[in-house]
């Protein structure tokens, strides 16, 4: 600080004047760092950035809108005399359809406002990057699960507090797990989709699309019908709500996840690690 | 310091960069001169590890830019100023870096007073900023973690006359307490005010660079006179290259005193003696680069 002289229009320690007239950043003090960026501060980034945008912000909020009217409709119907079950399924439902497209976003805005441009340079090894996105997606959905669990425990005592209605808790906590294995296997589809086609509307229209076209082809052919109840994840899925599944459930679990989920990640980390950012 | 060695890359049968070789060294700027689509961008993204080479290599602090632990603290890079989340703000944007690098975070609200953006601006979102004040923003974003190097892809974009002078300082402070700079433009005035060091690319060939100096002096001397007849004369008598200057004059391949003693023994009365700078300089980089440019567009 010798040659310099604090800025008098600013009182930011960090800046100087320059021997040209202009201001300066400050040097930071300390030797400049010989390790890499810690796999956290990656995911806490990642996590940041699902968050800190418009577009998903008005997710939440618009995720937070139909969980809410779910709970009114339920709390008024019936004098609110549903079991804590039902509750559950309002609050954990809408998170599960629209999480997915958190985990479509989180890859697809890198390419279409082409921030990978400065996520790829501050941190050059691109496969830790995807990573720290998958880990991100998946603590948004524990997150979820939690939330949508508290929420309709909630809802359910307030129906028993406020209606009168008849307490019921009962639940398995397989169903529990089957219910967060749903909005976690959604939640890295949704990012596989992403990875594989870096389009926001292209992986949006083909997420929601394909439980679609899985229904329409299997009503026009039998085959695809029989091949469905192996690839189409909303049937694969749907055994983990009751939380018991049979050896060959399993196994038809395992391949759609094979698919859709594994396969479409495999190939877009794949594809980002050789890419050409621009 | 920036090396690059023998780069090369090309599309299918378009070449974006031709056998590029050049340094960037600590306590100078380099200027990274050539006429849009000549590659400037390109070779920038493959020293940044974003753009993979076809051939030769690039290294940032003896390093390939892949390999440095923590880029942003060495490294600070303005690639694209329109290449942020239009969605975030200002502040959020430089938040994020903070976060990734591991930096204070104090140092936000310091680098957004440096740039010149008032807090409110940065707490806007980035699609309602000017281009002047994304441009404004990637300095922050560049400077934020106080890197050593800086490479910077036509950062005068969008600046008002204020904010280009501005920047100058910025950039000549940077390199006076030992940083390296790299910044690219196809204004040649730009260049030529802060730059120590110049590149000029043209087709993705380099096909001038030097010091600023070597490659003004390398422009010559534009003299007039009451008789520039007899004046040139004298100067092809003293085998010195010479032709006239279509707005009249004379420009001569020697420095202007050599010119001045040659006037004198010739008793020629002169009316103007300056050394070419600037429009020599100029018309260097027209003639290297018009050739390539309009091959570029044909290719």
């Amino acid at each position: 600080m010798s040659t310099t002289t604090p800025d008098t229009r600013s009182d930011a320690s960090a800046v100087l004047v320059g021997e040209h007239g202009g201001r300066l950043p400050a040097p930071i003090p300390g030797e400049r760092p010989t390790s890499g960026t810690s796999f956290g501060r990656l995911v806490h980034v990642e996590l940041r950035k699902m968050l800190d945008t418009r577009a998903g912000r008005w997710l939440l909020i618009a995720l937070g809108v139909v969980i809410a009217g779910a709970l009114t409709i339920l709390f008024v119907q019936q004098g609110g005399d549903h079991p804590f079950g039902t509750y559950l399924q309002a609050t954990t439902m809408p998170m599960a359809i629209l999480l997915p497209v958190v985990g479509i976003m989180a890859v697809t805005s890198e390419w279409s406002q082409r921030t990978a441009l400065v996520t790829f340079t501050l941190e050059a090894r691109r496969t830790r990057v995807a990573w720290a996105k998958v880990v991100a997606a998946l603590l948004v959905g524990v997150a979820a699960v939690v939330f949508s669990f508290a929420l309709g425990a909630a809802a359910h005592a307030a129906a028993i507090g406020l209606r009168g209605a008849e307490g019921d808790w009962t639940f398995t906590w397989t169903a529990l797990l089957g219910a967060a294995g749903y909005v976690l296997l959604g939640l890295l589809q949704g990012l596989g989709f992403g990875m594989l086609l870096r389009n926001t509307p292209a992986a949006i229209v083909l997420y929601y699309v394909l439980p679609t076209g899985w229904s329409i082809l299997g009503s026009l052919w039998s085959q695809a019908e029989k091949a469905g109840q192996w690839l189409d994840m909303n049937r694969t899925m749907e055994p983990l709500f009751s939380g018991s599944l049979t050896g060959e459930q399993w196994a038809q679990l395992a391949t759609s996840v094979g698919v859709w989920v594994a396969l479409p990640l495999t190939v877009g980390m794949w594809w980002i690690t050789r890419a050409e950012v621009k | 310091m920036i090396s690059v060695d023998h780069l090369t890359k090309r599309y299918g049968a378009f070449t974006a960069l031709d056998d590029v070789s050049f340094e960037a060294r600590p306590g100078r700027v380099t200027g990274f001169l050539g006429p849009n689509g000549a590659g400037k961008t390109t070779a920038m993204r493959v020293i940044a590890g974003l753009t993979p080479a076809g051939g030769g290599s690039a290294t940032v602090l003896g390093r390939p830019y892949a390999t440095l632990p923590n880029p942003g603290r060495h490294v600070g890079l303005l690639l694209d100023a329109s290449a942020q989340h239009a969605g975030r703000t200002g502040r959020e944007v430089l938040t994020l870096a903070a976060v990734l690098t591991g930096v204070d975070r104090r140092r936000v609200d310091e680098m957004v007073d440096l740039v010149g953006l008032t807090s409110k601006e940065a707490n806007r979102r980035v699609r309602n900023y000017s281009l002047g004040m994304r441009q404004r923003l990637g300095i922050a974003h560049a400077l934020l973690a106080d890197p050593e190097v800086l490479v910077l892809d036509e950062p005068a974009n969008g600046l008002d006359p204020a904010g280009i002078r501005w920047m100058r300082d910025l950039l000549r402070g940077f390199a006076s307490r030992g940083g390296t700079v790299l910044l690219s433009s196809h204004l040649l005035n730009e260049i030529e005010r802060v730059a120590d060091d110049i590149v000029v690319i043209g087709n993705g060939r380099v096909v001038a660079q030097g010091t600023t100096e070597e490659l003004l002096a390398g422009s010559g001397t534009v003299v007039r006179s009451t008789d520039d007849a007899t004046l040139r004369r004298a100067l092809e008598v003293a085998a010195v290259g010479v032709s006239p200057v279509a707005t009249g004059g004379l420009l001569v391949e020697a420095d202007p005193e050599a010119v001045g003693r040659v006037a004198l023994r010739a008793g020629v009365v002169l009316r103007e003696l300056r050394s070419g700078d600037e429009r020599g300089l100029e018309e260097m980089f027209l003639d290297l680069t018009a050739t390539s440019a309009r091959e570029g567009v044909a290719a």
